[in-house]
């Protein structure tokens, strides 16, 4: 009895599902969808704030400190996926807004950021989960 | 050793550093001293719709008439007796809204003097005996230190704002924004916006998504990402001459940019001008970036006509 109804119905849900398979694919074959586009701009908006973030005179003091070329620091979050990116940039917004800013002083958070970010980068730490340390 | 000390002190140091405003609502400049939200009706919720009673309260401020118990199947999961945030957001965008985050009292204070209601989740116990919950703020008065709310079975409950401080801060301080897409937030992100609208886009809310990006348009007249939402959602609509307008403006927004030829070689295309088609998809090809292949196809597709 079961049997009876279940057969046509799994026909009919493997057709159904077909279907909607086929109907995602030609609708918008080709054009690239907005979702696409902001990831795009999110990820450049990402890459410039991370990128002046370590560009900082004050950053960049802690790592030499540490004994982290600045360039090579840069580098090496260029070759982070956009995903990751995000991860940091999201991170570096629950720093105290300001502390350091312009000065040459680095606040007590943003330095310890700061070296464990490098640390992590160099692959000593792992505290960050969105960075993978070069091998 | 050394890199130990720090992983101890990390999580201290951002404990202690308020990374958000605590304590009573802080003095935000340029917000008044008080504000009240007209307009917004209250539903009284049923046992466990908060949710859905919240975002009726905000959705029928925002003009769209809807009640807790149409909203109920969109937002409610009995499985986890109550509504998650995304749900709210996706059930706003259903109904051809916008559904903005928001975080933190300045937020919340200088959009509740702009007119707008707030709808927040609170948890009203503590962390180890959770009890979550949606309110809507409708007011503030700063000098008596009060917060005025929608919630549960009482319209404008007045709270003090140390305990609503408290209660709010166990969700990080979420606000959740339910807008008409031509009015935007008082301090609103350009990305976060066209994200939002992108929802809308998504939820096949097209005229209103349309609507979304005109008005993002108002503020960030050169936003590349907001000309190309604007065609999208235009050409959805099947406005093709709208929708080649809108790309070829984003062309002259980020000429390096293929993504805008690409598009609007398609529109093109269906328009009938393949000479034109042609032409814009080439220059997509030779710009190339991460959709190269996407461009070569377009390319492809309409030479082959």
């Amino acid at each position: 009895m079961l049997k009876n109804v279940l057969k046509p119905m799994s026909l009919f849900l493997v057709f159904s599902f077909l279907l909607l398979d086929l109907s995602v694919q030609t609708a918008n074959a080709k054009m690239v969808d907005t979702n696409a586009v902001i990831a795009v701009q999110q990820e450049t908006v990402n890459r410039e704030r991370v990128a002046a973030f370590l560009g900082r005179e004050d950053v960049q003091k802690v790592m030499v400190q540490q004994g982290v070329d600045p360039a090579e620091a840069q580098q090496r979050v260029a070759s982070l996926s956009p995903s990751e990116l995000t991860k940091m940039a999201n991170s570096m917004d629950q720093l105290p807004a300001g502390s350091g800013g312009g000065g040459a002083i680095v606040g007590a958070v943003v330095f310890v950021f700061v070296v464990l970010l490098v640390t992590d980068l160099l692959g000593l730490t792992h505290v960050f989960p969105f960075v993978n340390a070069q091998r | 050793m050394i890199a130990g000390l720090f992983l101890l002190a990390l999580p201290l140091l951002m404990q202690g550093c308020g990374l958000l405003p605590m304590g009573p609502l802080t003095e935000a400049p340029g917000v008044p001293a008080k504000a009240m939200v007209s307009g917004v009706p209250f539903f009284a919720q049923d046992e466990l719709q908060c949710g859905p009673a919240a975002l009726a309260m905000a959705l029928n401020w925002s003009g769209v008439a809807v009640q807790p118990s149409d909203l109920s199947p969109e937002v409610y999961t009995p499985g986890l007796k109550g509504s998650l945030q995304s749900a709210l957001i996706g059930s706003s965008r259903r109904h051809g809204r916008i559904a903005y985050p928001i975080t933190g009292s300045d937020a919340l204070l200088a959009e509740v003097a702009a007119g707008h209601p707030v709808i927040v989740l609170v948890n009203l116990s503590f962390f180890w005996y959770p009890k979550w919950h949606y309110a809507v703020v409708i007011g503030f008065d700063q000098e008596q230190g009060e917060v005025i709310l929608h919630s549960g079975l009482t319209a404008r409950e007045i709270l003090s704002a140390r305990t609503f401080m408290n209660i709010w801060r166990r969700s990080d301080y979420w606000g959740l924004l339910v807008l008409p897409p031509d009015q935007m937030p008082v301090e609103s992100n350009e990305v976060e916006w066209l994200a939002a609208v992108a929802g809308l886009e998504k939820a096949g809310q097209l005229q209103a998504a349309a609507t979304g990006y005109v008005t993002a348009l108002t503020r960030w007249e050169a936003s590349f990402a907001a000309w190309m939402g604007l065609g999208n959602s235009r050409y959805s609509l099947h406005d093709l001459d709208g929708s080649a307008e809108a790309f070829h403006q984003a062309t002259l927004m980020q000429p390096e940019n293929g993504l805008a030829f690409n598009n609007l070689a398609h529109v093109l295309d269906e328009q009938g001008k393949q000479k034109a088609a042609l032409v814009a998809a080439q220059r997509a090809v030779d710009l190339g970036g991460p959709f190269l292949d996407t461009f070569r196809q377009t390319l492809e597709e309409i030479k082959l006509r």
